[in-house]
Order: C-alpha cells, then sequence, then structure tokens
C-alpha cells in the first residue's frame, strides 16, 4: 500500500529536510520524491504557490515548508505534549528558520563571486551569532530545545547547525545547551541511520 | 479575577494585532499591555529573545507573532477543526506573512526616492501574493473551510494597511474580498474595530 505521505522537493537538504528528519525520527514511512531542477519548471504551476517542499496527504496538497513540518510533527506526535510546549517549540522554529535557511544555504552552495561572498558571510555570522544567542538563553539544559524529549523544534535546529557546522567548524561549542540539543539528535537511533543513509544530493556541500 | 491571557507590545497594531484580533473573535478576555518606546529599553532584557510581542499564560511567557498568535488561535478554537484544516490555515498565514517586513520597510522609509523603489516592489508583491491566495482559497467565504479561522483574521490585517495604501485592492480578487468582508461584518470583530484606538501602524 502506498505511503499515506507524499513530500516533494528539489534533492537537496535545505527547506524539504526538516520534515524528513520529522519522518525519520517518528519511524513514519512516506514517499520522499526528489525533482531535478530540469523536472521544475513544468511542476511548478500545478503547485499551490508555485514552490516546493509540497506534501499530499489524503487528497490535499500543502505547502510552504513550516507548515508542512508542523504538519508532519502534529501527525506524528512531535509537536509539543500541550498547547503551550508547542508554542514553545513554534518560537525556536519561528526564530531559527528564517532567514538563515534561505541565506546559509545560497551561501555555501551558490555563491561563486569573492566579494559577494565575503558579503553574505559577513551578514551570515550576523544572522548566526543572533539567533544562536538568543536560542542559548532559552534552551532547556537537558539536551531538548524544550521540554524532555525531542521535538521537531530539536530537528528543525539540527538541520540548520548542520549547515552551520559545515560552514564554520566549532560554533556549537560556544553555545553548551545548543551544542547538548545537537548531539542528542545527533545520537538517536533514528536520525542516526537517516543520515547516514539519506542521498547526498547534488551540491558538494549536499546542500 | 484577572484575565488568564497578558499579551505586552508596543501601542500600534503591527505584530500585536493578530492575537488581539483572534481574542477580539473568540469574546475571550485578556490583558493588553502596550508599553511606550520609553519604557521597552529596560524591559528588553528580561524578555526570551528580546523583542514583542510577548503572551504570559500559565506561568509561562512565549514571544514569536506567529507563534503566539497560533497558540491564541488554538487555545481559542480559531485554528482548524483538524490537523489538515490547521496546516491549510498555516499555509496562509506563512504566505501573508511574506507581505509583512516589506510593508513595514515602506512605512517607515523616509527617503522620497528609495520609497518610490520600495513601493514598487510591495505593490509587485502584493499582486503576486493575493494572486495566490486568491487561487487557493475557499469559496464559502473564507479562507480556509466554512467558518472564521485566524487566517482570516491575519489576511484582514494585512489586507487593512494594503487598503491604506492603496484603496479597492481586495476587490480584485473576489474570494480574498469575501473573507475580507466576512471578517469585517463579523460582529464581535466589527465591536473591536469601532472602540480601537486609531495608530500609525
Amino acid at each position: 500500500m502506498a505511503p499515506k505521505y507524499k513530500l516533494t522537493y528539489f534533492d537537496v537538504r535545505s527547506r524539504g529536510e526538516p520534515t524528513r528528519l520529522i519522518f525519520a525520527a517518528a519511524g513514519v514511512e512516506y514517499e520522499d520524491v526528489r525533482l531535478t531542477f530540469e523536472e521544475w519548471p513544468p511542476i511548478k504551476p500545478t503547485t499551490p504557490m508555485g514552490n516546493l517542499p509540497i506534501l499530499e496527504v489524503d487528497g490535499v496538497t500543502l505547502s510552504q515548508s513550516m507548515s508542512i513540518a508542523r504538519f508532519v510533527a502534529r501527525e506524528t506526535g512531535l509537536d509539543g505534549k500541550n498547547k503551550l510546549e508547542k508554542a514553545q517549540a513554534d518560537a525556536f522554529v519561528d526564530e531559527l528558520e528564517e532567514p538563515l535557511a534561505a541565506k546559509l544555504p545560497v551561501l555555501l552552495g551558490f555563491t561563486t563571486d569573492e566579494k559577494e561572498k565575503e558579503e553574505k558571510a559577513k551578514e551570515v555570522d550576523q544572522l548566526i551569532e543572533e539567533k544562536l544567542g538568543k536560542c542559548e538563553k532559552l534552551s532547556g539544559s537537558n539536551g531538548y530545545l524544550v521540554g524532555n524529549s525531542l521535538l521537531w523544534c530539536d530537528l528543525v535546529f539540527y538541520n540548520i547547525a548542520y549547515y552551520i557546522e559545515v560552514y564554520k567548524p566549532g560554533t556549537l561549542q560556544n553555545y553548551p545547551k545548543l551544542a547538548k540539543v545537537y548531539a542528542t539528535v545527533k545520537a538517536n537511533p533514528r536520525i542516526a541511520k537517516w543520515v547516514a543513509e539519506r542521498p547526498a544530493g547534488q551540491y558538494q556541500y549536499g546542500v | 479575577m484577572a484575565p488568564k491571557y497578558k499579551l505586552t507590545y508596543f501601542d500600534a497594531r503591527g505584530r500585536g494585532e493578530p492575537t488581539r484580533l483572534i481574542f477580539a473573535a473568540a469574546g475571550v478576555e485578556f490583558e493588553d499591555n502596550r508599553l511606550t518606546f520609553e519604557e521597552w529599553p529596560a524591559i528588553k532584557p528580561t524578555t526570551p529573545m528580546g523583542g514583542l510581542p510577548l503572551l504570559e499564560v500559565d506561568g509561562v511567557t512565549l514571544c514569536q507573532s506567529l507563534a503566539i498568535a497560533r497558540f491564541a488561535a488554538r487555545d481559542v478554537g480559531l485554528a482548524g477543526k483538524s490537523n489538515l484544516e490547521q496546516a491549510q490555515a498555516d499555509m496562509f498565514v506563512d504566505e501573508i506573512s511574506e507581505l509583512l517586513p516589506k510593508m513595514a520597510g515602506l512605512f517607515f522609509e523616509k527617503d522620497e526616492a528609495v520609497k518610490a523603489e520600495k513601493q514598487k516592489e510591495v505593490e509587485e508583491l502584493i499582486v503576486k501574493t493575493y494572486t495566490i491566495l486568491e487561487k487557493l482559497s475557499g469559496s464559502a467565504g473564507y479562507l480556509v473551510g466554512n467558518r472564521l479561522l485566524w487566517c482570516d483574521l491575519i489576511f484582514f490585517n494585512i489586507a487593512s494597511n494594503v487598503e491604506n495604501l492603496k484603496p479597492g485592492t481586495v476587490q480584485n480578487y473576489p474570494k480574498l474580498a469575501k473573507s475580507y468582508e466576512n471578517v469585517k461584518l463579523n460582529s464581535r470583530i466589527a465591536a473591536y474595530l469601532a472602540k480601537r484606538k486609531e495608530t500609525p501602524f
């Protein structure tokens, strides 16, 4: 029987990976469709908002990466154990995802001009310091951003932090609570398996 | 007895108004704490992420305007009736919210030449966004499903600013116009708007 969920994105991590990580952590099967950039133009007009990722479920097509991720987190019980916890998880996601989710992969994978690279790096460095600083202050100390079990915000964080560690290895050591969250996610057996086996993607840094 | 919820924001609509509209639509009482710009620097370091709005509830302080609005919507039953409907409402909110920073940037721009450029950019973004929303909107007078949800209030809030910028815009988008009217005519929202203080943004 076909999986209940069909995720369509490009063959990269970026904005599709949080949802993939959530499915992996929950041990829930899904169809992981990866489009090439050539396949995309004819498909674009058929999507709700002209962009990816999209998630098809029960005859409905969802768009907007974080709405999709939140939906999957709710479906799989990884959104938080009560309304307050859910809101706290949402707050971390809101702080972490934009605009780093756009700027960091673009800097790493798509920027070749040296001067442009320097300017973008300056901006990204500032954003990283600002956001990790805020999240470190608020994070739990037990290896989870919120509460005492793995939630989708930890996975959204892990995805961004992975890029940060590729970009500037050792950054997380300056943020002990966040480093602990990163280590917790990395050590989660389902996540470890997914990270080891996931497609490498099209770009040198596996953007 | 003190209200369950305490919202803290500036004395403006801005990023606090969505949550105020949600509480108003649900007829739920809340403490509407408005700070002056002078009071803010002293309070800033005491906040979770150095920003406003904040929502204090059950001894917890929430931050991030959309996380707060979504929490309030869930708590008062305006989030959507199923996981899917909630995700669809979220989609609309995410798409609509892309207009916010651009419109704020335009509003606060002092340089006339830059302002003209930004205005052009914003107008193009409005057309692009409204076209997407119109295509996806339900036909029952609400963006999603068949009753007022928080996404209709979020749209109304931003669309009101758009109407100030370019009156009559929403009328070019029939389904969106219907959602806009339904919010405006909702008796609780109408009462709230009648009493609401006028602020520049």
